[in-house]
């Protein structure tokens, strides 16, 4: 109960997010468990706790957590709940290849305005100065 | 389709009732006992302001049992908030049913019975006791109609209607009792005379109300739903 | 999986307007979000849930019981607050507080006692001195006391302020925590049915024009910018709810989005330049401005 409180505070969900709420649950927890705040082994909130302690929909986190399943970021044992996957390889690839994706979007959508690559270029860094948290020089993640 | 009474709620809707009709008994009982006080002076003047004011309490007693438990509820949006609770339509019209003929019973049958005392126990003459019962009498039937009226028929209006017009009728009857020798003449003295056309009077008004709360309950019988 | 209620073929007619045909259901352990404008039926079909109205034709059975016979049983398992409700005046919240005792013998008093303390009541004070959005958190919590099975709440946020709006989405986002319990709310705050519903009814004209999962229901709309010329015939694509120019910038309002409608859309000269999801309140405007179909 102790661990399903901490993880339940740590989800700062907001409807002035303009992304979509399943959406935030899943970037929030990728993101935690990526930075290895969230051990692999550890217990999530079951579905229907989250929900409650968010106020968001029982639909929406299920959704959610069958994403993060999806990606190998969590693994659902069947009638246990979840919990925080085995860190593999597997999912870190999976993520490139989403950022790989993206940027390729990304591209497409500048030469459908006429960009040129400095233009491109351009518009990343002030992108990125606009994320303070996101370091443009190296940092490597633990 | 099962109708059975779901007593156990009947018996608190009815007890609601009772209490929120608690500050108008109080006021009602009051001005009873100070009628009651000025008819048993036995005074001329004592004897019309009691008598008068004691049909007035009798009228009030009418209309705010009906007013509070049927009229108010629904204007005041109450009744949705009944019907959600464990009730059928039919637990509904017989709480309605007994806790208006309790709210205004108590009230009216102690008034009944007061003023029979008065007039047996004061100089007051005897014989007034068949015209006493007589009025009582029509006061009854006149809220029998009125309550009927009132769980058929939502309109503010009709309802107000019909307790004005049945309790005005007063007036005319106790002219019509004062036409009639056998009912007028033994008022004066200490003999207590039920004569053919006094009781067949109150056979009348006892006959029409309880076949008004008859025809209440037939009427709800079958409903289903409140819609 | 039982259903908290389910109805089929459900007809109630009504001088101003008729629910026709209506087949619903809510599966047991979730909420739904029921929307529509002001006399499209929301409150009838309440009522026929309730059993307080009985239906022209067609049945309606609730957490497993025939409706309006058993309604006597099913009213102690159902949770309804409606907008048209009131409480007596002259009584102060105790008093209501003690009738529900009474009746319910699931009543749970502490955590009445608790709601009562997040709702900021005073369960002293006279009804009458209610304020309106005091007086709809006092009924919502004779509601939820109880701890019903089933919730049927006809606009439980309607005409509150945004604080006391937030207190009543988080009380009820506790009933998701059981999954027995059941939740069906209407609402004309689109944002609470968003967030809180796992599916959605669109009810227009007495009539069940929308009925889906929330999540797929919201992905099937989109909003799109475009840039070019709109042929005439655009507006005849079924897969397009709205359609609006202005000069070479093109708005369309899509109902069934497909990832591969950017690129037919290419192919006759609109450029899609950017493609949003659509808040439920868009999708719900204009679907009825679109003629009632989603």
């Amino acid at each position: 109960m102790h661990s399903e409180a901490i993880l339940s505070h740590l989800l700062l969900l907001s409807a002035s997010d303009p992304r979509p709420m399943y959406q935030q649950i899943v970037d929030q927890i990728t993101a935690r468990v990526m930075a290895g705040d969230w051990r692999p082994g550890q217990a999530l909130p079951s579905i229907r706790e989250l929900a409650a302690s968010s106020q968001v929909s029982v639909i929406t986190v299920k959704r959610a957590y069958e994403e993060l399943e999806r990606a190998g970021v969590i693994s659902t044992r069947h009638g246990k709940g979840s919990v925080v996957a085995e860190r593999s390889e597997q999912t870190r690839l999976l993520l490139e290849a989403a950022l790989q994706q993206h940027l390729h979007e990304a591209i497409a959508q500048a030469l459908r305005l006429g960009l040129d690559r400095n233009s491109l270029h351009r518009q990343l860094d002030a992108a990125l100065d606009a994320h303070p948290q996101l370091q443009a020089s190296e940092g490597s993640t633990p | 389709m099962s109708q059975e009474l779901n007593m156990p709620l009947i018996r608190l809707l009815v007890v609601k009732d009772w209490q929120l009709f608690q500050k108008q008994l109080a006021a009602l009982v009051l001005a009873g006992i100070v009628a009651l006080a000025l008819l048993g002076l036995a005074k001329p003047w004592s004897f019309y302001l009691g008598s008068l004011l004691l049909i007035v309490v009798l009228v009030a007693a009418a209309c705010f049992a009906i007013g509070t438990s049927l009229l108010t509820e629904r204007k005041e949006q109450t009744l949705a908030f009944v019907m959600s609770l464990p009730v059928s339509p039919l637990d509904m019209t017989v709480s309605k049913l007994a806790g208006n003929l309790i709210t205004f019973g108590v009230p009216f049958l102690v008034l009944l019975l007061g003023t029979l005392l008065v007039i047996l126990g004061t100089p007051l003459p005897d014989g007034l006791l068949t015209m006493a019962i007589l009025l009582f009498g029509h006061v009854l039937l006149a809220y029998c109609l009125s309550l009927t009226v009132a769980m058929q028929v939502e309109s503010e209006g009709w309802n107000l209607f019909v307790m004005i017009t049945s309790m005005v009728l007063i007036n005319p009857f106790i002219m019509l009792l004062g036409q009639i020798d056998s009912i007028r003449e033994p008022a004066r003295g200490n003999d207590i005379v039920w004569s053919t056309p006094a009781l067949a009077i109150l056979a009348a008004q006892i006959l029409l109300s309880l076949a008004a709360l008859g025809y209440i309950l037939w009427r709800h019988r079958r409903r289903a739903a409140f819609y | 999986m039982t259903a908290a209620f389910a109805v089929s073929g459900l007809c109630k007619r009504y001088p101003q307007f008729e629910l026709k045909d209506l087949n619903l259901s809510l599966p047991e352990g979730t909420v739904m979000g029921l929307v529509g404008v002001n006399g499209a039926g929301k409150t009838t079909l309440l009522r026929l849930l309730t059993g307080i109205a009985a239906p022209d034709a067609g049945q309606v059975e609730v957490l497993g019981r025939r409706l309006p016979e058993a309604q006597v049983a099913a009213k102690r398992d159902i949770g309804f607050a409606s907008e048209d409700m009131r409480l007596y005046r002259s009584q102060s919240l105790d008093w209501h507080m003690q009738l529900m005792r009474q009746i319910y013998p699931a009543w749970d008093e502490s955590y009445a006692q608790h709601l009562i303390q997040r709702f900021d009541l005073n369960p002293a004070q006279a009804l009458a001195g209610f304020s309106h959005g005091q007086r709809v958190k006092a009924l919502l919590m004779l509601c939820l006391a109880r701890r019903p099975r089933l919730l049927l709440l006809d606009e439980p946020t309607t005409g509150l302020d945004p604080v006391a709006r937030m207190e009543v989405l988080e009380s009820l986002a506790d009933v998701l925590r059981d999954d027995q319990r059941s939740v069906l709310f209407s609402s004309h705050n689109t944002h609470d049915v968003e967030q809180l519903a796992d599916s959605i009814a669109f009810l227009h004209r007495g009539q069940l024009i929308a009925h889906a999962d929330k999540e797929s229901f919201l992905d099937n709309w989109r909003r799109l910018l475009c840039l070019g010329q709109a042929p005439g015939n655009l507006k005849a694509w079924p897969e397009l709810a709205q359609v609006r120019a202005a000069g070479s910038q093109i708005e369309i309002k899509v109902r069934a989005w497909r990832e591969d409608l950017p690129q037919r859309l290419d192919a006759i000269g609109l450029s899609v330049q950017r493609a949003d999801p659509m808040t439920l309140e868009d999708i719900f405007v204009t679907t009825v401005r679109a003629g009632g179909v989603a």
